[in-house]
């Protein structure tokens, strides 16, 4: 129950941002975002968490309409916006995980709980690094599209892979 | 072991590339950043994939135990690679219980024998077979889950409780053999019996000099000699009336337990017959071993639903000795173990009704109809009961929870005023 309010929680944290960002479109944002909450709640319920990748994915669509109606200016809160719907998703899987209780389980929680931490941790890096690196003058060439394109082709590769799997 | 994959990996690396293309779509750096921290999960969920490849061995403290006894497991595991979290289920059967837990999560370490304990509360009778354990192992973020069978399978035989009985059902009449039994006819023995005038042949020490002064010829003492019995345990099987927790088989059961474990002690020979759907007999025999045999076959006695007509015609003749006591154990339901009793009296042997009542165990209905059909009921099961009683029988009622000593004691007294008469 605890886990899976904090994954509620963050989930909310991320819609609200999103909302605060741009008032004007608050109610669009804030929409998505509820029908993101209740494909959450359902997950959280029912146990499907095969829908859970698409409440993650509402969360998300309602941050890039805030971001793409807001401008071009570079939204520094990116990363924690990345880390905060990761951290959704791992707590509100974790719950499931512990939704009968089996004994013996409280003093493995440290460690899920610790793997957890390590892993937002890392996601946010991985976005702060992200961001960070877009602030580089690097000028816009061919190669960095180039670069682009492999590595978006590169991960739908590893999908495909992991799903074949 | 079998290896399954987290949903959400695929979901991870959905959101990552949908994430870097609609990144470099629209030219914003905030949604390659968003799809980062997803893509990283997906490239540690790749890393962490190792098969744990668990072993596991399943031991019983011991093979056999009592009702209400605790019987220790111990489940050893072995990891070469180790596991974030193992999750252990040992499937049980309704009649056991696991008090500390059952599944229980542990951790394991590379190459460590990690002996995980457990104890089993036996709570009914049964034989069963533990094992194999099902494991489930999974990475530390839990992207990856292995599952397995481990561990070979254990017998563990549960008896019933027997109940301490002191009062034994004397058989009309007895074998040959030697027994504790006092037997009604007359020969060398303990028991004094009668005088009788002396016949050339008896032994100068069976003179009753007493009784000879007495009358002025020779009188000698007559006595009871000590044999045994044989016992038939008759077990009706084709219905099971029951609750929640006890039933009718479940006493039956208890009783023939009981029964048995006296008779034996005894010296007497004591075969069983279940008769139900599925038919299964033990020769009459003695000793601890037949002790044995009679309560490991009484573990495996079900309720078999059969529509066949079955008489006392199907049993070898050997299981029904000439001049065995047959005490019958029926909740009185089915009309073929009731029509197979009376036949066993008709053809002369020794029979007891031991009624397991079913009547505590069935409430009747809330309606008018209900109530007349449950009345009806018990004045089917009252003239089914008195023409066993017009046949000589004894038919005992006994309830869940009474004493058995009292169901002998009745069947005794029963006896004592009612003498049964050869049909």
């Amino acid at each position: 129950m605890t886990l899976a309010l904090l994954s509620g929680l963050a989930y909310a944290g991320v819609v609200a941002y999103a909302a605060s960002r741009e008032p004007t479109l608050a109610p669009v944002i804030a929409t998505l975002g509820a029908f993101g909450a209740v494909l959450l709640v359902f997950v959280l319920v029912r146990g499907h968490d095969d829908l859970l990748g698409w409440a993650l994915a509402l969360g998300g669509i309602a941050y890039t309409v805030a971001l793409v109606v807001h401008g071009t200016h570079v939204d520094e809160a990116a990363p924690l916006i990345g880390g905060g719907l990761l951290l959704c998703g791992e707590l509100a899987t974790w719950s499931l995980d512990e939704r009968w209780s089996i004994a013996g389980a409280r003093g493995l929680l440290a460690a899920r709980a610790g793997a957890v931490a390590v892993l937002a941790l890392a996601g946010l890096a991985a976005a702060a690094l992200v961001v960070s690196l877009a602030a580089v003058p690097a000028g816009n060439g061919l190669v960095w599209t180039l670069f682009g394109s492999a590595a978006a082709v590169l991960v739908v590769a590893v999908a495909a892979l992991l799903s074949r799997r | 072991m079998t290896r399954f994959d987290s949903p959400r990996l695929v979901q991870y690396g959905g959101l990552a590339a949908v994430g870097l293309l609609a990144g470099l779509v629209l030219g914003r750096v905030e949604l390659v950043a968003l799809a980062a921290p997803f893509a990283l999960a997906c490239v540690a969920g790749a890393a962490f994939a190792r098969d744990p490849e668990i072993t596991a061995q399943l031991e019983l403290g011991r093979e056999r135990a009592l009702e209400g006894e605790d019987v220790p497991v111990t489940i050893t595991l072995l990891s070469p690679v180790g596991a974030g979290r193992v999750d252990v289920y040992l499937p049980l059967q309704g009649e056991l219980r696991a008090p500390g837990g059952n599944p229980r999560a542990v951790r394991l370490t590379p190459d460590e024998v990690y002996p995980l304990e457990l104890t089993l509360h036996c709570e009914r009778w049964g034989a069963f077979r533990l094992g194999p354990a099902l494991v489930r192992a999974r990475d530390r973020l839990a992207f990856h889950s292995w599952e397995a069978a481990v561990g070979a399978g254990q017998p563990l035989r549960v008896y019933p409780n027997a109940e301490t009985l002191h009062t034994i059902l004397a058989p009309l009449e007895t074998q040959v053999f030697v027994g504790n039994q006092v037997s009604r006819a007359r020969g060398d023995g303990i028991e004094f019996a009668d005088l009788r005038e002396w016949a050339p042949g008896d032994r100068v020490k069976s003179i009753n000099w007493r009784a000879s002064a007495r009358r002025g010829v020779l009188w000698v003492n007559q006595q009871h000699p000590e044999r045994n019995t044989d016992v038939v345990l008759f077990l009706d099987t084709f219905t099971d009336v029951k609750t929640s927790e006890r039933g009718s088989l479940d006493a039956t059961v208890r009783a023939a337990t009981s029964l048995a474990h006296l008779y034996l002690q005894r010296k007497d020979r004591v075969g069983v017959v279940s008769f139900g759907g599925f038919l299964s007999w033990l020769l009459p025999a003695s000793g601890t071993q037949q002790l044995y045999r009679i309560v490991d076959s009484l573990l495996q006695m079900e309720i078999v639903l059969s529509f066949a007509t079955k008489g006392i015609d199907v049993l070898p003749p050997r299981t029904l000795p000439a001049k065995a006591l047959v005490l019958a154990i029926t909740p009185l339901l089915d009309a073929r173990s009731a029509a197979a009793l009376l036949d066993l009296r008709a053809r002369g042997f020794d029979l007891v009704v031991i009624e397991v009542s079913p009547v505590p165990f069935v409430k009747p209905g809330g309606d008018e109809l209900s109530q007349l059909a449950y009345r009806l009921w018990r004045l089917s099961r009252e003239s089914l009961r008195l023409r066993y009683e017009q046949a000589g029988v004894p038919v005992v009622e006994w309830q869940d929870g009474e004493p058995l000593e009292v169901v002998l004691e009745e069947v005794t007294a029963y006896r004592r005023y009612a003498r049964p008469v050869r049909v």
